[in-house]
């Protein structure tokens, strides 16, 4: 079962403090969904989770894993799902997959990569370069990547902008599974009605303080 | 780990060809570089096989310079560089992808470009091709290795090719220098090139020792 830890987190840019001591714990099968306005920090914090930016202040354990000192080793336990796609337009879906499943030392097979590829919706695009993709298309591939790697931390920035009605009832269902499956999501969002079909914790990110919403959604 | 300095050089090798982007121009430019010289000098045997050490490393690295201008173009796109940086492999092992597909490249050219100056400069040669391309690859190591981290330190920059070249330059000029006089004492029937090529490998140990050091430190937010 697997756990995470932030306590005291701060983070500034410059002398802008974006962060002032964000507490956060959850456990496997846990959805946290951070709201807050625009500039409030959540992909900060998100960033912050993903390792991509070293902790100024504070705290963050991905079970023992310290972020501080075992960043590698925390981002091979995790995806990080952002407003970016990170697809290379000149590689095809299934090679972008592999790229990505290399960078992580997993083992795949091109089969698996073309089973998630069709999972995702775009079976008929897995050998077209990416470069030519709608940007919900590339949602959808980027989201191939949590069945690739089969993380226990799951980091979602915005993941509903970019799809239809349909792609968003489709992702819910993924994150359904995700969650019963036993692991751990992270979302940024700014739409409570896309989430709500997900049993999740809200959260509101307000002057830097991340502070638990009473009341636990779900359906 | 190997798997992942394999794939990242595999993708930006791939992604140069489909493009057509990096290596036709470094191609075309050196091509010109060698007419221009031809035509310009039309130097007769004796004075060729003077002017090629030189002429060789000058468009080894105008070259790599616009290779280097170009090594992380790929990851501008949909904000991949951040993807990079997400891997769970450590910073340097991204950074020797970077540099394995840009000399993949850049030796790709020289292969390309080293018979055709033999050709153009009627320079009787051939049997030195290996010990000259050696001497290449031995100088293209480390110019690389430095040209890669200063790439990633540039990147960011509006004038980044200008900017790469004005760092690159006084840093590279000793091993550019080592790397004539090695051509050189190559090409030379009683030419010592031992002592510069020994300058060579301290060049590319010291670069490629400390680059991707550099690297990690350098993209750590």
């Amino acid at each position: 079962m697997a756990k995470l830890v932030v306590s005291d987190l701060h983070h500034r840019f410059g002398r802008h403090r974006v962060l002032r001591g964000v507490d956060l714990t959850m456990s496997s099968g846990q959805c946290v969904v951070l709201f807050g306005d625009n500039g409030s920090g959540k992909s900060t914090l998100l960033t912050l989770l993903s390792t991509r930016f070293s902790l100024q202040k504070g705290h963050y354990k991905l079970d023992d894993l310290d972020a501080a000192d075992q960043g590698d080793t925390i981002r091979s336990r995790l995806v990080f799902i952002s407003h970016n796609s990170h697809l290379y337009g000149h590689l095809t879906s299934v090679e972008n997959l592999l790229f990505f499943a290399d960078l992580r030392g997993l083992d795949c097979s091109e089969k698996r990569l073309r089973a998630a590829v069709e999972t995702v919706g775009l079976a008929p695009f897995a050998d077209r370069p990416t470069r030519w993709f709608s940007a919900g298309m590339k949602k959808r591939l980027t989201l191939a990547r949590v069945l690739v790697a089969k993380p226990d931390l799951l980091l979602l920035d915005e993941p509903y902008s970019a799809l239809d009605v349909q792609g968003v009832n489709w992702l819910n269902t993924l994150l359904a599974d995700f969650i019963q499956g036993g692991g751990m999501i992270i979302m940024a969002s700014h739409d409570p009605q896309r989430v709500a079909a997900l049993n999740h914790q809200p959260h509101t990110l307000r002057k830097g303080r991340l502070t638990a919403q009473k009341e636990l959604l779900g359906c | 780990m190997l798997k992942a300095v394999y794939r990242i050089a595999w993708k930006d090798v791939v992604g140069d060809l489909r493009r057509r982007a990096t290596l036709s121009s470094m191609l075309f430019f050196s091509i010109a570089v060698l007419v221009v010289f031809q035509a310009a000098f039309e130097p007769d045997r004796q004075a060729a096989t003077k002017l090629l050490p030189g002429l060789l490393w000058a468009t080894v690295l105008f070259t790599s310079l616009m290779g280097l201008g170009r090594v992380f173009q790929a990851e501008e796109e949909n904000g991949a560089f951040e993807g990079l940086m997400l891997a769970s492999v450590p910073r340097g092992i991204i950074f020797l992808g970077k540099w394995l597909g840009n000399l993949l490249l850049t030796l790709l050219v020289q292969a390309m470009i080293l018979p055709l100056t033999l050709i153009l400069f009627n320079v009787d040669a051939w049997h030195l091709i290996p010990h000259i391309f050696g001497v290449l690859i031995l100088g293209i190591l480390g110019l690389t290795g430095l040209g890669v981290l200063l790439a990633a330190m540039t990147q960011a920059a509006r004038s980044r090719e200008t900017l790469l070249a004005l760092l690159l330059l006084p840093l590279v000029a000793p091993l550019l220098i080592a790397g004539v006089q090695a051509t050189a004492g190559v090409m030379v029937p009683d030419g010592q090139p031992g002592p510069w090529i020994r300058l060579l490998l301290i060049f590319d140990t010291v670069y490629l020792a400390l680059a991707p050091w550099g690297f990690g430190w350098l993209v750590e937010e």
